[in-house]
């Protein structure tokens, strides 16, 4: 068994990151999986700099990482809000079944 | 175990041949950054893939604990804490409520989901094997930088070394993180709150307010008079 | 190692910023205790704040200084940039009342919203690292997101709302990701430290090429610049007209600012790598902005493709790597701001029987019925055009002119075809007003002071900078200078 060094992680992150892509894409019309999907890209992202911060044993990224978690749940409450606000007004969450903006 | 920022799991760290104890280590950490990424990235594939969003939502939280034994095998125990708490105390739970606020059909969500399945996936494969490319290659130059480089004092636990530059170092960052999380809260009361006109409320000042001797009449009845 | 003791950094260098958080809150608690009805006042003083806040950055010293840890840094060009983008809200602001009184909008979060937002621009301008930017970036566009969504009751507002949000949010997690792999390679994320890390040969590490592409994209998402645009339209359609006029005077103004600073900062020593995305950016919007604007019927669509187009333009003073090209730049988010300034209040203007109309051909007759505000649009149309003695025609000569110094003729081939493309569909504007028969009433005529008063002195502007060109481009030039330090 290898030892586990900074690249492991970094692959996990690699693999996450383009889990969260291909969410997106794959799940077009169901805007909560888009969000959920953001927030994995943003996990993959945390994880990147928690390895790299342990990697050159400096704890910027660390720092980093907790205002990314911070502005992460801001951006979660305002996307929900906005989901709300837009499901009120059509009754589903599907941004494709929208026509009355040309896209 | 890996204590604050120490960097003991770095081949260059280690010496050549490692003593019993210390490859018994090295095993256990491989055991546990193994079944911990195993679970984290097939949660992670539920919740792009899960038939329902509740399953979805659960399988992000059961994401984010995974990610955060992973911090804390890389050192950052504080970043772990938080994580559990913020996302899965907060995030995920909010997730959780608007999905079962709202009445959704998830049936006609997926339809034509497969559409995509081809081409995203490509596109998938190909960033994968990019950054696989990329990073198993890694290369970092920080000698150029080195004085501007804050390095974890080794002799305080992780969180207390945070702290030590969260409130001084990164004060003016706080600060507009504090901002943002006030923008949120403004922006999420804008776009969801509604007065109704008929519902009765509790006003507590104008009860503080209210005086007996503004409300309250003492009248003297009269024995076969009545209130007049 | 980090010195334990407590380091007070200098709060004197962040003073505007400090200024316009207190003021924000202060205007929030005032409007939370003064009730909804109060939206004037509330927006009357958001307004004054604005103005004052870019007197005292207009104040600032000269040289520049980095405060606050290495995280903020101010300089000639951070000032004039901070600047336009407060003079530039202070300007969207002053058109909304009637437009918001009308629409059902009176909410003082509104002003709050373009404060904050406004803050946020300040800080990405000011930035001296990767985390103020990032965090510069989300305060400047959580607000947006709000803001288009902004009427909650419509299904296009929300609609927009939440395209803006879904695809901010994809590029700030990429920029993001580019950030962090920066910080992987140089293991920091102050610009000044970046520098002297992103050497010419780490731009052969294709990590730290990934990792400036990626945040590049994520920049470019926020200028709207084509590949990275596809929000742009329907969100300008979506958003309440007031709210599409901030959007469209603003926050590409902070995005570019802060492309620039990372091009010429952090990333000066890679130029060949930045390079080429920037010209395929710059082609691409040219080429969007020119060619689908043609069909567009609406005006809000139309101003938007015509913005994509200016970016193209924009960033064409980029590729060419040089104090000229920076100036340029400058000069052309000046008028470009102008102009569109201009555009927005005609837009703002356009009623008919008290309601508001926003299609093209609704323009039609106006030369008769109205025929200072069709001459007013004819100046504004045929400066975004580029066509002499407008300013709009120096702005694009000086992008010319930088691309040609610096041997990119192709480029500038591109550029004027693109230009003339484009002029097409804003004579078509002008043709409509002065040519084509109504097909309803005439517009009915505004009676909004503000409307008039900012139409006014942008077209003043358009026509007589040729008369005193100097200062404006003096002041641009020594912006272009401090950065090249």
């Amino acid at each position: 068994m290898t030892m586990i060094g900074p690249t492991h992680f970094l692959f996990l992150s690699a693999i996450l990151f383009t889990l969260g892509v291909f969410g997106i894409f794959l799940n077009r019309r169901n805007v909560i999986v888009i969000l959920m999907s953001i927030e994995l890209i943003l996990l993959s992202v945390t994880i990147n700099m928690v390895a790299f911060s342990s990697l050159h044993g400096d704890l910027t990224g660390q720092v980093f990482s907790m205002f990314i978690l911070t502005v992460a749940a801001a951006e979660a409450a305002i996307g929900l809000a906005i989901l709300v606000a837009f499901f009120r007004n059509k009754s589903t969450i599907a941004i494709e079944d929208i026509s009355t903006l040309k896209g | 175990m890996v204590t604050a920022g120490k960097r003991n799991w770095l081949p260059i760290s280690k010496p050549t041949r490692p003593t019993g104890k210390e490859r018994q280590q090295t095993m256990i950490e491989s055991l546990f950054f193994y079944v911990l990424s195993g679970v984290l990235v097939l949660s992670a594939l539920m919740v792009i893939s899960a038939q329902n969003p509740v399953h979805a939502v659960l399988f992000l939280i059961l994401a984010f604990f995974n990610a955060a034994g992973l911090f804390v095998l890389l050192g950052a125990e504080f970043l772990a804490m938080i994580l559990v708490i913020v996302y899965v105390g907060a995030v995920a739970v909010l997730f959780l409520f608007v999905v079962m606020m709202l009445d959704i059909n998830f049936a006609e969500l997926r339809r034509g989901m497969g559409r995509y399945l081809p081409l995203s996936g490509l596109v998938g494969t190909v960033m994968l094997v990019e950054f696989f490319w990329i990073f198993s290659k890694w290369t970092s130059d920080t000698a150029a930088v080195a004085p501007h480089m804050r390095h974890a004092p080794l002799e305080v636990s992780n969180t207390h070394a945070l702290g030590q530059v969260l409130y001084t170092h990164y004060a003016y960052i706080f600060q507009l993180s504090g901002l943002i999380l006030l923008v949120a809260m403004i922006g999420a009361i804008t776009l969801t709150l509604r007065h109704r006109p008929n519902v009765r409320r509790q006003e507590v000042s104008r009860q503080v307010d209210r005086h007996p001797k503004d409300v309250l009449r003492v009248e003297k009845i009269n024995s076969g008079e009545g209130v007049s | 190692m980090i010195p334990p003791v407590f380091v007070a950094p200098s709060l004197a260098v962040a003073f505007p910023l400090i200024f316009l958080a207190g003021m924000s809150l202060m205007l929030l608690l005032l409007g939370v205790a003064r009730k909804t009805e109060d939206f004037k006042s509330v927006n009357n003083l958001a307004i004054f704040s604005l103005l004052a806040v870019a007197i005292v950055v207009a104040r600032f010293s000269d040289e520049r200084m980095e405060g606050l840890n290495g995280l903020f840094v101010s300089d000639p060009f951070a000032i004039l940039m901070q600047i336009m983008v407060l003079v530039g809200a202070a300007v969207a602001l002053s058109m909304t009342p009637r437009y918001v009184e009308r629409e059902r909008l009176m909410r003082i979060e509104y002003p709050i919203l373009v404060m904050l937002s406004t803050l946020g621009m300040m800080v990405m301008i000011t930035s001296n690292d990767l985390m103020t930017l990032y965090l510069g970036i989300e305060l400047q566009s959580l607000p947006l997101y709000v803001l288009a969504a902004m009427q909650r009751d419509t299904v296009k507002s929300t609609e927009a709302g939440l395209k803006y949000f879904i695809l901010g949010a994809l590029s700030s997690g990429m920029l993001l990701y580019g950030c962090s792999l920066l910080y992987g390679y140089a293991g920091t994320t102050n610009y000044t430290a970046l520098q002297l890390a992103l050497t010419a040969e780490a731009g052969m590490a294709p990590g730290v090429v990934v990792g400036m592409v990626l945040l590049m994209i994520g920049i470019a998402f926020k200028l709207a610049a084509a590949p990275f645009h596809m929000w742009v339209p329907d969100v300008y359609e979506g958003a309440p007209t007031s709210v599409t006029a901030f959007f469209a005077l603003v926050p590409k103004i902070a995005a570019l600012a802060l492309m620039i600073r990372l091009l010429s900062g952090p990333f000066e020593n890679m130029v060949d790598q930045w390079r080429q995305v920037i010209i395929i950016l710059s082609v691409l919007s040219m080429a969007v902005g020119a060619i689908a604007a043609i069909a567009q019927t609406n005006i809000k669509r139309l101003l938007a493709y015509s913005s994509i187009g200016h970016v193209g333009f924009a960033l064409l003073g980029l590729a060419a790597d040089n104090a000229e090209g920076a100036r340029a730049v400058i000069v052309y988010a000046m008028f470009y701001m102008v102009m569109t300034a201009g555009a927005f209040a005609i837009v703002l203007m356009m009623k008919r029987k008290d309601r508001m109309v926003e299609q093209i051909a609704d323009l039609a007759g106006l030369a008769r019925s109205q025929p200072l505000v069709a001459a007013a649009m004819t100046i504004i149309m045929f400066s975004m055009a580029g066509i002499p003695p407008l300013a709009g025609f120096f702005s694009k000569l000086f992008v010319f002119q930088a691309i040609i110094d610096a041997q990119l003729y192709a480029l500038a081939v591109f550029g004027v075809i693109a230009s003339v493309v484009s002029a097409y569909y804003y004579l078509r504007v002008i043709k409509v007003m002065y040519f084509d028969d109504p097909a309803d009433e005439a517009l009915d005529r505004s009676n909004d002071p503000a409307l008039t008063g900012v139409l006014t002195i942008s077209v003043a502007v358009l026509l007589f900078f040729i008369i005193l060109p100097t200062s404006v481009l003096t002041w641009a030039r020594e912006a272009a200078a401090a950065l090249a330090q």
